[in-house]
């Protein structure tokens, strides 16, 4: 395989932007009449993320180590979207077919290379994807709760119809009728459980498709799908250090999701969970956690407001808040929330000498469309 | 069905399977036992005669397949689209993608501003909702007269204030009961004096009177105040 003729060439279909992965689905489209079902309606963002995946497998195709396991992630997480394997010679096709198009020097050599290099690709993806048929390629769940907490968060509990094994701190994609093909991720806010029923908590952001639709239009009895679960911010369950849990807006959900973890299969560990909101108001889900706080003698909760002077509550970014509350060189800590206030926080920690192994974070972008190729669901 | 003629090779006639189940050798003579040689050679020559023709014949059937199993197959693989066709839906898939960013954009722009507005009123009433708050408070100072001179600052402490509160209790029930008895008694006055009276009869106009027997009561209840607020607490 002449694996510089292949950059030079995709360089080329890379070069003309948006040109070619349209040129790309649309062709697939017209010889495939078929795959147009497994795409949203607007394809802009899937054409975007299309080439930039194509582009991380071309810089990496010399590297099969770091290769290898994200075209296995890759062809599990495509059974969602109802990616078969008779699928992929079509798609394989149609690539040819765009680098062959932006390319006028274009040759046999180079046709036989792709043809090769895609039949790997696509041969370690399916059999990735095989290889999982023991899990479903997508849950059904049943919205058995759902409760406008705010004029824009909504708390949610679904009840999978089949067991969704995941970790505390991982995200989970939904999908619903109202808005097909479009996937979004968000954390369980709870451990999983006997009778699995789990909860999100969704913050419609503005012009936000999926979260609006989920906070706005799903009620009590809706089915969703939901994708096999992602992520890295997860409890590090053989450490029985105590934990420093700091939350900033949505970033809430995952770090719960550790205090129900602890509550439920301990080691007894004290967990201060410091919960940050710009407005006293938008601290969405104080109620439940008083409770909690109030149930376990081990969780103190405190909140902060940034901007909310009137508020009898702490004041400030909650990192500072956490940083008064020290210290906190023994603890392990999870951050997690909107990216200002995890790089503040994290950093925060660090400086207050907490070893940066045990400051685990993930950050909270308003919406999560996809996984990046390392299998991250921040953006 | 001749078993006068054993079958051989022949140009004109395929052996068939019921050749060989059926076929009869003569005898040979007695000097010569067995089958004639010269029909069984025949036979086998007949034989071997077919099985190369169907040999042959299974080869180009096997060809005839796999051509038309390719002819099949470049069938099912449509043609590639042409250009033109290519170009026509990347250009309605923009425009879809348009509408719906702008769909998008529009709903964006709408709850941004819907959440600015409602903030901003919330804003708004919290500012009114705490001036009026503090203009109660103003009041308030002024109805009980300047405060003592315990709180020079305008400050009054928790405890400063529940004084003030206990304060304004006893006289409002200190009011209300001196209130009540000089009401008591000009209701008593006008069954006992105006209401017997001839209207013709009387001397002098009695609502006078009780007026003066009001203040003239009025003058020994505050000398109770403080055992009617305990025996009247909460009336």
């Amino acid at each position: 395989m002449d694996i510089p003729a292949m950059r030079a060439n995709f360089a080329k279909a890379a070069a003309v932007g948006d040109e070619a992965p349209l040129y790309f689905y649309s062709h697939l489209f017209l010889s495939h009449p078929a795959t147009r079902a497994l795409f949203p309606l607007s394809m802009a963002h899937q054409r975007d993320r299309l080439f930039a995946a194509l582009g991380e497998v071309v810089a990496r195709v010399d590297d099969l180590d770091s290769l290898v396991p994200i075209l296995q992630q890759l062809g599990r997480d495509h059974r969602k979207f109802g990616t078969v394997a008779a699928h992929y010679p079509a798609v394989g096709a149609s690539l040819l077919a765009t680098l062959q198009h932006f390319d006028d020097d274009w040759n046999e050599a180079l046709a036989r290379d792709w043809t090769a290099a895609y039949g790997l690709v696509a041969d370690v993806m399916i059999g990735a994807a095989e290889e999982s048929v023991d899990q479903p390629a997508w849950w059904e769940a049943e919205v058995v709760e759902h409760e406008r907490r705010t004029v824009d968060v909504a708390v949610l509990r679904l009840r999978p119809s089949q067991e969704l094994p995941y970790e505390p701190g991982q995200s989970i994609s939904v999908e619903t009728d109202v808005r097909p093909k479009l996937w979004r991720y968000y954390s369980p806010a709870t451990a999983p459980r006997a009778d699995g029923l789990l909860e999100i908590h969704v913050k419609a952001h503005d012009g936000g498709p999926v979260s609006t639709a989920l906070v706005r239009r799903v009620g009590v009895g809706t089915v969703v799908r939901l994708g096999p679960p992602l992520g890295h911010l997860t409890l590090d369950a053989e450490s029985e250090r105590d934990v420093l849990l700091v939350a900033g807006g949505m970033g809430l959900a995952p770090l719960k999701s550790i205090v129900d973890h602890v509550a439920r299969t301990g080691p007894p560990r004290r967990v201060d969970l410091f919960v940050g909101a710009r407005i006293e108001e938008q601290l969405y889900d104080r109620a439940d956690l008083e409770r909690l706080a109030a149930e376990h003698n081990w969780l103190t909760v405190t909140f902060a407001v940034s901007a909310d002077k009137q508020s009898p509550l702490e004041q400030g970014d909650v990192g500072g808040v956490a940083l008064q509350h020290g210290p906190w060189t023994n603890r392990d800590a999870y951050v997690a929330g909107p990216a200002p206030m995890v790089e503040d926080t994290v950093g925060r920690l660090l400086a207050h000498g907490v070893p940066a192994e045990r400051v685990r974070s993930e950050v909270f972008s308003p919406s999560r469309p996809s996984p990046t190729l390392e299998g991250e669901v921040t953006e | 069905m001749s078993t006068d003629q054993v079958p051989g090779p022949d140009a004109g006639r395929r052996l068939a399977p019921g050749d060989v189940h059926n076929v009869r050798f003569h005898r040979a003579t007695m000097v010569h036992p067995g089958y004639v040689d010269d029909e069984v050679d025949r036979f086998l020559a007949g034989v071997a005669q077919e099985m190369a023709a169907l040999h042959a014949e299974k080869a180009e059937l096997r060809d005839q397949v796999h051509a038309l199993q390719a002819q099949v197959s470049g069938v099912l693989t449509p043609p590639p689209p042409s250009e033109q066709a290519v170009r026509l839906l990347a250009s309605a898939q923009q425009t879809a993608d348009n509408y719906v960013a702008e769909a998008e954009e529009f709903s964006r722009q709408m709850t941004h501003d819907a959440r600015a507005q409602a903030e901003e009123q919330l804003r708004r009433a919290r500012e009114n909702a705490g001036a009026i708050i503090q203009a109660a408070q103003e009041a308030a100072t002024r109805l009980v007269g300047s405060p003592p001179a315990q709180s020079p600052a305008g400050e009054r402490t928790t405890h400063e204030l529940e004084e003030q509160v206990a304060y304004l209790k006893a006289f409002a029930r200190a009011t209300r009961t001196q209130l009540r008895s000089y009401l008591e008694a000009l209701l008593s006055d006008v069954e006992t004096e105006w209401g017997k009276a001839d209207p013709a009869g009387v001397p002098q106009p009695p609502l006078r009177t009780s007026a003066q027997r009001g203040d003239g009561n009025l003058a020994p209840a505050p000398r109770n105040v403080a055992a009617e607020v305990s025996a009247t607490d909460g009336s």
